[in-house]
């Protein structure tokens, strides 16, 4: 058994073991800054591209596509411009689509979207891709005035399976309702869902809409229409429904994929077709959201560089913290050397311990971010039920950790040459 | 064991010829720092070079180490168990000071965070000597000194333990040569005594030949061959002087007494 190079280098750090612990400390601090930012743009991501789900094409009559993505899958605002029952009979028979489902936005409870659909939107649509809705309790609509309501929902409204609710007319917000020109939001009290289902969450925008059907929808605004004209009536059923009230503000699609073919091939062929239709919208959500992230990417560049100047500056910090305790290190230096450690060696040492320092911090550095990410997604499911699922992708995590060894490795090599150069006859002497 | 015993072969430990040295920076009509025409050391034999603080002592012990560089306008030969040590370049020559030269300091110069043991051990990780050897070779040199606390850190052992190690730790390799920087300078003249009684029988036990440089004058009755470097200095001179063969081989002469 012999003395080893690594063993010199951890008596060396175990010496100055404050310095290597604070030092490691601010390499470990960057890793897991980096490591948390990169797992929050990639959580931010998927979050994002959750809600479209297994739909193909958006239709809506939105003034553009991004607008029809925003409003139909993350509810920003309740569509303006509907979609008569007939088009979409035209827009649905015209291919053979996998699924067309309807969609009707413009209601809400207690602030909350409700979109009323068809059947189809929970036994063809999954949130997302290759996940199907789950229940948490309850089932989905069977008939009109029963109601669904998406995790998040359900958890800040407290509506449980059996619970009555009446819906309002238009998305009632504090904000709206404090300005004077406003429409007064108006609540459907004549007609009482039940709530029937309540979801899983899905870490889509859906979690906080609720969902009814249809006829439904249409019964409570032919009901209004109808009491315009006549005060004195008491009830609407779908027999009273005309044609105009047979409205939606959107259609979910999916082309269908023949046994075995992608159905991806058949996609732009459909998307020409619908688009050569100048009175609807069409939107490929996936597109879309491409297209967001382009916008928002800038802000990423910003925020990764600010993570690369803080890891530099831990790396300085290890070259600083080398070279500070190179006047203590220069007589150890001219003693090995007497010993006959040649002058590479000696650089490698130094570089060795740059760089243990910096496997160090990029372990500390891993193990903060994982644990800050599962505390902070827990607390953020507790306080706000939002679901965020840290995301470490194993490449990054692993680019980020050897970038951060990498640099600590460089940090070493100004110490290094300190070493390599410094004069043995000279720190051999008595001191004083 | 010396690695080649005295007497069987005639290799010098040590062989110092037309040694001139000024530090860089010097002008060129400055004084040599360093000027011997000849110096000699036997296998296993032991001198003592005096002389004031400031004339050089350190810097020749330093030449004869290969720490020093002998750069031009510098010159001479150094040649330690036979090899010239300025002819080997960067690792080659911290490698043979690892295995052929032992080096003891005034202040022992032990590493510290390191125990009695592995400050010897780190002697011979630089060698060419098998690394599975170190422990127990590092261990028995230790014992053969008297020192058994062998993984106490050396600032917890006293200055005479402290001594052995740094002793020890010369000697871990079988070095041809030892070279002894004002090893007592630190001493009263008592521990002096006893620290001198350890090295030379130390260097004489393992057939290590010293150089042992210092300005105690109590130092010269323990060596039989001893000289003061500025005296080396004038001999030359002297020599050079008349025109005879200055740069002839004074073995045992010159300023040797």
């Amino acid at each position: 058994m012999a003395l080893t190079d690594l063993a010199i280098v951890r008596r060396s750090l175990r010496a100055r073991l404050f310095s290597t612990c604070v030092t490691a400390l601010t390499v470990g601090v960057a890793v897991a800054l980096m490591l948390v930012l990169f797992s929050m743009r990639d959580a931010g991501r998927q979050a994002f591209a959750r809600g479209s789900g297994n739909m193909h094409l958006l239709v809506s009559r939105d003034a553009s596509p991004m607008v029809a993505v925003l409003n139909g899958i993350y509810y920003a605002n309740p569509p303006a411009r509907p979609i008569e029952w007939a088009k979409y009979q035209q827009i649905a028979a015209s291919m053979p689509f996998a699924f067309a489902i309807p969609t009707q936005q413009g209601d809400s409870y207690r602030g909350f979207p409700v979109l009323a659909t068809a059947p189809e939107f929970f036994s063809d649509f999954e949130p997302n891709l290759g996940e199907p809705w789950r229940f948490a309790a309850g089932r989905a609509f069977e008939k009109p005035f029963e109601v669904v309501v998406g995790a998040r929902a359900a958890r800040e409204t407290g509506l449980r399976v059996g619970s009555e609710i009446f819906l309002t007319h238009g998305i009632a917000q504090s904000r709206q309702l404090g300005q004077a020109d406003a429409v007064a939001p108006h609540v459907h009290r004549e007609f009482a869902y039940t709530v029937v289902g309540v979801l899983e969450p899905t870490g889509s925008a859906h979690d906080r809409a609720l969902f009814t059907d249809l006829t439904s929808s249409w019964i409570i605004h032919a009901h209004d229409r109808r009491k315009l004209t006549d005060p004195s009536i008491r009830t609407t059923t779908a027999d009273d429904l005309l044609e105009t009230d047979r409205l939606i503000t959107g259609i979910y699609l999916r082309v269908a994929s023949r046994p075995g073919r992608d159905a991806t091939a058949l996609l732009p062929a459909a998307f020409d077709a619908l688009r050569r239709d100048p009175t609807i919208t069409v939107a490929q959500p996936v597109q879309q959201i491409d297209a967001l992230f382009r916008i928002v990417s800038n802000i990423d560049v910003i925020v990764l560089a600010m993570a690369g100047v803080v890891m530099v500056s831990s790396a300085i910090s290890i070259m600083l913290a080398l070279y500070n305790s190179m006047e203590q290190r220069r007589r150890q230096v001219a003693v090995l050397r007497v010993l006959g450690c040649s002058r590479p060696r000696v650089f490698g040492l130094l570089v060795t311990e740059a760089t243990i320092i910096g496997v160090l911090g990029a372990a500390a550095g891993l193990a903060l971010a994982v644990g800050g990410a599962l505390v902070a997604a827990g607390a953020l499911k507790n306080a706000i039920g939002l679901v965020v699922t840290p995301v470490f992708a194993p490449e990054v995590t692993l680019a980020v950790l050897t970038g951060a060894i990498l640099l600590s490795a460089l940090a070493g090599i100004v110490p290094g040459v300190m070493a390599y150069r410094s004069s043995v006859a000279d720190h051999l002497k008595p001191l004083g | 064991m010396p690695d080649t015993p005295a007497g069987q072969d005639a290799t010098p430990a040590l062989r110092i010829a037309d040694l001139r040295f000024r530090y860089p920076g010097a002008r060129p009509t400055d004084p040599w720092v360093i000027d011997i025409a000849a110096l000699e050391l036997a296998p296993a034999e032991q001198a003592l070079l005096t002389g004031g603080s400031g004339r050089g002592k350190s810097t020749l012990l330093h030449l004869v180490a290969g720490v020093i560089d002998l750069l031009p306008p510098n010159a001479g030969r150094i040649e330690v168990a036979g090899r010239s040590i300025h002819a080997l370049r960067g690792p080659a020559r911290d490698a043979f000071r690892a295995r052929h030269i032992g080096m003891i300091f005034q202040t022992f110069n032990l590493l510290h965070g390191f125990s009695a043991l592995e400050n010897v051990m780190a002697a011979l990780m630089f060698s060419d000597i098998p690394a599975r050897e170190h422990r127990a070779r590092a261990a028995d040199l230790l014992a053969s000194l008297g020192i058994e606390r062998t993984d106490a850190a050396p600032e917890r052992l006293s200055v005479g333990q402290q001594q052995r190690v740094a002793v020890a730790r010369a000697l871990a390799c079988s070095p041809e040569l030892v070279l002894a920087d004002e090893p007592t300078a630190s001493l009263d003249p008592e521990n002096a005594a006893v620290a001198m009684d350890l090295i030379q029988n130390a260097c004489r036990t393992r057939g290590a030949a010293l150089l042992c440089v210092s300005h105690d004058p109590a130092m010269a009755e323990r060596f039989p061959r001893r000289a003061r470097l500025d005296e080396l200095h004038a001999a030359h001179l002297r020599a050079a002087a008349p025109g005879l063969a200055a740069h002839g081989p004074a073995k045992g002469g010159g300023a040797w007494r």
